[in-house]
């Protein structure tokens, strides 16, 4: 007998957000850091810094922690970040 | 296997050949939990949005930070998946507009490490209406009802959140109860005022409290008749989560059943009392975490005091479990009071009757 079932899932109907457009190059861009405030950030970062400037010609590296590591950036952190070119975040334990 | 388009529902169609066929295709796609599901067909899921009186493009709300919409034909069919009858599915969907209330911070609950679940507490007729048990092995499966709510409300996260282990959900171990965790509170075996009644839902309107938690930390005290001692106990076991698991405060339930609750209430002591003497025991040194093998982030702040309740009204008392046995439960917060626990009543219309027929 044939059981006809109903898909569960959101079906890609999410996306009230679009990803940014992406930069072809960081040569002489401003790059930020949105770290959670954990402590495994701080080498991440200071290493990714380090590769961003050295080997990809970044001119500055801007870093802002967010002040609750489990919730979306503050407001004035979103806001400062459009005058950057590209954004680093993600998870740090 | 047909995918197609249905013309009442929105959602694409599955003609599998049989109900083994049905569970393969859903484990196949992640959609389950990794137990078996109901198959959710048309008119499983036609009924639940019938009973609750709402379209299937119904909004239940609209997840915070993702700015996914969660509508009621989805969350029907989890929860059917889930095992749920009709008169389930107003819960369900009253505890997934509660979550997805700005202070509930449901991505982070979600995506965490930290690894809690979220925890259902269902008042009011309602519970005797779907038969749930607040009594022996409440904590456990004690019964339908609560059983297959708490898994809908999981199984709607993996499908409609995208919180699979290892992708939105980065838990680092997790605990049982998000399989499913709901409990419903023994209003009829006591006379203190219900859960929902304390956090401002009139006695009466049927309601649940959505709690991001942590696996229950049972405590076991029979050889008192004094309320202070025995609540000492569930103090000292809060006292032991912040410091071997987060120091800060936040919403913690206790769950005090019933040989424990006639011993506290016989004294004269209110839910009132209980959250106000908790609130002044259930404090810690920072300093004692140098004890736990957590010296290094004592820093300099040895003597200050965490109190595990940012007030009083942060202890959701909850009156359940079975009739004999000294025990109870410290359920504790996922990190302090990142999250906040919301009650929402349950149907916007109270008094109107499901359709006959």
């Amino acid at each position: 007998m044939i059981v006809r079932v109903l898909d569960p899932t959101h079906e890609l109907k999410a996306a009230g957000v679009q990803p940014a457009e992406r930069p072809s190059s960081l040569e002489g861009k401003t790059v930020g850091f949105i770290s959670n405030g954990k402590e495994g950030t701080k080498g991440y970062f200071t290493e990714l810094e380090r590769i961003l400037r050295k080997d990809l010609g970044v001119a500055e590296v801007v870093w802002r922690t967010k002040s609750n590591y489990s919730a979306p950036a503050d407001a004035h952190i979103v806001d400062e970040a459009r005058r950057w070119h590209a954004v680093v975040t993600g998870v740090g334990d | 296997m047909r995918p197609s388009t249905q013309p009442v529902l929105n959602s694409k169609i599955y003609d599998v050949d049989d109900f083994a066929a049905a569970q393969e295709l859903f484990h196949s796609n992640g959609w389950t939990d990794g137990l078996p599901v109901v198959p959710p067909t048309e008119i499983a899921v036609e009924a639940c949005l019938d009973w609750a009186l709402m379209p299937p493009d119904q909004l239940i709300g609209i997840e915070p930070v993702r700015a996914q919409p969660i509508t009621a034909e989805k969350l029907a069919v989890n929860a059917v998946m889930a095992g749920c009858l009709p008169m389930h599915f107003p819960i369900v969907a009253t505890a997934w507009q509660a979550m997805m209330k700005e202070e509930f911070l449901l991505h982070g609950v979600t995506s965490s490490t930290g690894g809690c679940a979220i925890l259902l507490i269902i008042n009011g007729p309602i519970r005797l209406e779907i038969g749930a048990n607040a009594t022996f092995n409440a904590l456990g499966n004690s019964d339908r009802a609560t059983s297959v709510i708490g898994r809908a409300i999981r199984l709607a996260l993996i499908n409609l959140m995208d919180v699979r282990p290892g992708g939105i959900d980065r838990t680092t171990l997790g605990h049982p109860g998000k399989f499913s965790y709901c409990l419903a509170e023994d209003e009829e075996g006591t006379d203190w005022q219900p859960l929902s009644a304390m956090r401002g839902i009139p006695e009466g309107v049927s309601a649940v409290t959505v709690m991001a938690a942590l696996a229950p930390r049972q405590i076991m005290n029979e050889w008192t008749t004094d309320p202070k001692e025995i609540l000492e106990t569930f103090a000292a076991e809060m006292r032991a989560n912040q410091r071997h698991y987060s120091i800060y405060g936040g919403n913690y339930a206790i769950v005090i059943p019933k040989q424990l609750r006639d011993i506290i209430r016989s004294a004269g002591w209110t839910k009132r009392d209980i959250a106000e003497f908790i609130y002044e025991r259930a404090r810690v040194r920072r300093g004692e975490w140098a004890e736990v093998g957590k010296g290094a982030i004592v820093r300099d702040r040895p003597d200050k005091i965490h109190t595990a309740l940012e007030s009083p009204d942060h202890l959701l008392v909850v009156a359940a479990g079975g009739p004999a046995g000294g025990f109870g439960a410290v359920i504790p917060p996922w990190m302090g009071s990142k999250t906040k626990a919301v009650t929402a009543a349950i149907g916007a219309c109270v008094d109107c009757e499901p359709p006959k027929g």
